[in-house]
């Protein structure tokens, strides 16, 4: 059984869609940041903000008229994806997808202005309107509406690595035949209390950008948006293999995790590798996973453009590694790149042929997992 | 009626044992201690002594004392620092591999709906009190709902992938549904299930909001109910290629023969009052063991007692089945949300094991109209070779998965 990328969509603080994200990526372009302050200790945040165009233009439904951006970023996504697919889904078509939706820290605005109501006024002044959009599975639950999606619909939460999770989760639901095509979306939201919180983890840098591979590392910024696949059984980018890794019970022992993912993946030939690297220990154990397991590819860490989008990222490295062999273009690294071990940069627009790719992803919180990409003959 | 065709395609695939089982509820610590207040009948709901529920209607839930879950995780576990749902999750899985020591998953599938949820409340009322935080590192490394899957893992030396499913109600059942199907396909040969929840006050007093939490007792599927109490507690169980499980001579406890997933889209929070969602997983669940809805002996129903849940369910229940006991044992521990399904899973196997209905505490009549054979307030001796055990959740997910004895 052969399962392919049909479909991708793409909501990142570079704007929506495949084709327009692309092409700011092919320029350099990087997104910008905002600064997001906490009402509680006046710190003040560098984050990548999706642009409110991006959204503006959903169809209204009556499930976002209360919904929150993580959801309004997957709804959007994940539309996205199934139009670039081709797929209308009737009654027919939605009973035979399946929907898998991914997400690292869920509605964090709603959550925590719900928590924030029961800790200023009391109980009683808690939000039955809020607290449903607090749960998980919310964003998934609006998306499954909207589309007319009534059989398997499945939230999964992890770190960053979890929207590769989310596909070997994917892929085993295809095994089944009574689906034609599951629908993966990923996404999160920012908010200062997720950047106060990685500050005191000490993960955060203070002023943009984000410098993948460099050294020292200095951190990262928090991202948000979505990203979204529709896996079928025909399209042109075939997806090989999910291995979904192991956990590290020690962030010096990511190195050891993220290469046993690499090593299993790469084979004889990898040609491009969609990194995780974000500024923070996952750089290091990546650069020593890539110089080991395939010194010869090239390295294209996103999150140097669009920042740490934590449950969304590790599915925009999935699309970039898609769009990259589709195309046969890498964007414009006008942040570092990791070539033949080595970290260089590289500012030239190239061609290449490019046959097969991975995705490393080595999440914050202990998750690792990658997979493989090629193009379909 | 003879089976499909694609019925008969399923039942080619691999079968699925269970082949050990762990849990910790407020019914109490491991499959002995449960099973004992499963045929007392215990009531096992008490006040609140975790947070303030002052301002809130429901004062009650079901609980796991600190002390206790302290002291049966404290020999394995690494850091005074992990979260109490960790502590949950270590007896749940010190338990299943005393039962199979040998038992190395390739994967986990576990569900939950808030993970370390109290960690997240007490790091943001120190920033709005403004005052020192100590540990605030740990806190937030220990929130996530993952960490307390790998904690466990890690206790005993295991590192499988997690795959940690927040399908709300329905996860734990969810996460036994998807892993029964990995192994079903044979593409996995050993997989560790479950879920967990540790209470919580940001999900207590969400639930008070709703007004779906009752000031009473729980009173599943009676005329008079009036809300749900909530729970928690943790449960794993191992998962087996049916065959491999054999062949190495594993004790088998049960085997896993269906599974049905749907979604009900009609709201985020409740049910479509016809029971469609409901009767589309226990449709589901039954094509996918290719039974008869005359083949089961007992629903253990999701039953929350919430006026609009049990009776879609009870609904969709009635329409399908014909006089089949039905009981849901929330009245006992009260609704452990994403550890739910798989304790009740537990259950389930108990009941197999011991061949006993559980009790349906605090029901005096049904709802009128709704023909339902509840096993009411004392559990009941019965040949039962075949379990039903019903989840549903917010955002209309609905799961049911079936357990038969080794024998059916």
């Amino acid at each position: 059984m052969s399962i392919r990328l049909a479909g991708m969509g793409w909501v990142t603080p570079l704007g929506r869609g495949i084709g327009q994200v692309w092409e700011a990526l092919r320029r350099g372009e990087r997104a910008n940041t905002e600064q997001v302050s906490s009402p509680l200790n006046e710190r003040t945040y560098p984050v990548y903000r999706v642009p409110q165009s991006a959204t503006a233009t959903l169809p209204p439904h009556s499930r976002l008229r209360r919904s929150s951006a993580i959801s309004r970023f997957a709804v959007a996504a994940g539309l996205d994806a199934l139009e670039e697919a081709g797929l209308k889904l009737d009654a027919e078509a939605a009973a035979r997808t399946a929907l898998v939706f991914a997400s690292a820290n869920g509605g964090v605005v709603y959550t925590k202005r719900f928590y924030h109501e029961v800790v200023e006024t009391g109980a009683r002044a808690a939000s039955p309107l809020l607290f449903p959009e607090t749960v998980f599975n919310a964003p998934a639950s609006h998306l499954a509406a909207i589309l007319g999606i009534t059989g398997a619909s499945y939230t999964v939460v992890g770190d960053g690595a979890v929207g590769l999770l989310a596909m070997k989760m994917a892929e085993d639901l295809m095994a089944s035949e009574a689906l034609d095509q599951c629908l993966v979306v990923a996404a999160e939201e920012v908010d200062w209390l997720l950047c106060d919180a990685y500050r005191r983890w000490r993960l955060l840098r203070a002023t943009a950008p984000v410098e993948p591979f460099a050294l020292p590392a200095r951190g990262t910024i928090l991202s948000e948006g979505a990203g979204a696949l529709v896996l079928s059984r025909a399209g042109d980018v075939r997806l090989e293999q999910v291995d979904p890794g192991s956990n590290f019970a020690r962030q010096r022992e990511a190195p050891t995790h993220v290469g046993r993912v690499v090593a299993n993946l790469a084979g004889s030939e990898i040609d491009l590798v969609s990194a995780s690297a974000n500024g923070t220990f996952v750089d290091e154990a990546e650069r020593r996973a890539f110089a080991e397991y395939c010194p010869h590819a090239r390295v294209y860490p996103i999150k140097g453009a669009l920042g740490e989008g934590v449950g969304a990222a590790s599915l925009w490295q999935v699309i970039c590694a898609g769009q990259a062999l589709r195309t046969n273009t890498l964007p414009t690294a006008s942040q570092t790149v990791l070539h033949a071990g080595e970290v260089t940069v590289d500012a030239r627009v190239e061609r290449h042929a490019f046959g097969r790719a991975i995705v490393s992803a080595c999440g914050l919180n202990q998750q690792v997992a990658g997979l493989a990409l090629s193009l379909a003959n | 009626m003879p089976a499909s065709n694609s019925t008969n395609r399923e039942r080619q695939r691999a079968r699925v044992a269970v082949v050990a089982a762990g849990i910790v509820s407020p019914l109490g610590f491991g499959l002995r201690e449960t099973f004992a207040s499963l045929e007392q009948a215990r009531d096992c709901i008490s006040p609140v002594t975790r947070f303030s529920v002052a301002e809130c209607r429901c004062q009650t839930a079901g609980q796991i004392a600190d002390d206790r879950l302290a002291s049966e995780a404290g020999s394995v576990q690494r850091s005074k620092r992990w979260h109490r749902a960790a502590q949950m999750m270590v007896v749940a899985l010190r338990e299943t591999l005393e039962q199979d020591p040998h038992f190395r998953p390739e994967l986990a599938v576990v569900g939950t709906t808030s993970g370390g949820m109290t960690f997240g409340e007490q790091y943001y009322r120190s920033l709005h009190t403004g005052g020192r935080l100590h540990g605030a590192a740990s806190l937030v490394a220990n929130y996530p709902p993952q960490k307390p899957v790998i904690d466990a893992q890690e206790a005993f030396g295991i590192s499988a992938p997690c795959q940690v499913i927040a399908n709300a109600c329905a996860s734990g059942t969810n996460a036994i549904g998807h892993a029964f199907e990995c192994i079903r396909s044979g593409r996995y040969q050993r997989i560790l299930t479950g879920g967990y929840d540790a209470l919580s006050e940001l999900v207590f007093v969400g639930f008070d909001s709703l007004q779906a939490s009752t000031a009473e007792k729980c009173r599943p599927f009676d005329r008079g109910r009036t809300g749900l109490v909530l729970g928690e507690g943790a449960a794993i169980m191992a998962l087996e290629n049916f065959a491999s499980a054999q062949s190495r001579g594993a004790k088998i406890l049960a085997e896993i023969v269906g599974y049905g997933i749907s979604t009900d889209n009609h709201h985020l929070t409740q049910p479509n009052p016809n029971g469609i969602g409901a009767r589309q997983a226990m449709q589901g669940a039954l094509k996918s063991a290719g039974l008869e809805a005359n083949r089961v002996d007992y629903i253990n129903a999701h039953g929350t007692a919430t006026p609009f849940n049990d009776a879609a369910e009870g609904k969709a229940i009635a329409d399908l089945f014909a006089n089949v006991p039905v009981s849901s044992t929330k009245g006992m521990m009260g609704h452990s949300l994403g550890a739910a399904g798989a304790i009740e899973g537990v259950i389930g196997i108990l009941a197999l094991g011991e061949q006993l209905l559980p009790a349906n505490l605090h029901f005096e009549e049904g709802d009128a109209g709704l023909p339902l054979n509840i096993v009411a307030n004392e559990p009941r001796r019965a040949p039962i070779q075949t379990v039903l055990s019903n989840s549903f959740g917010f955002g209309g997910t609905n799961a049911s998965v079936i357990f038969q004895t080794n024998a059916a």
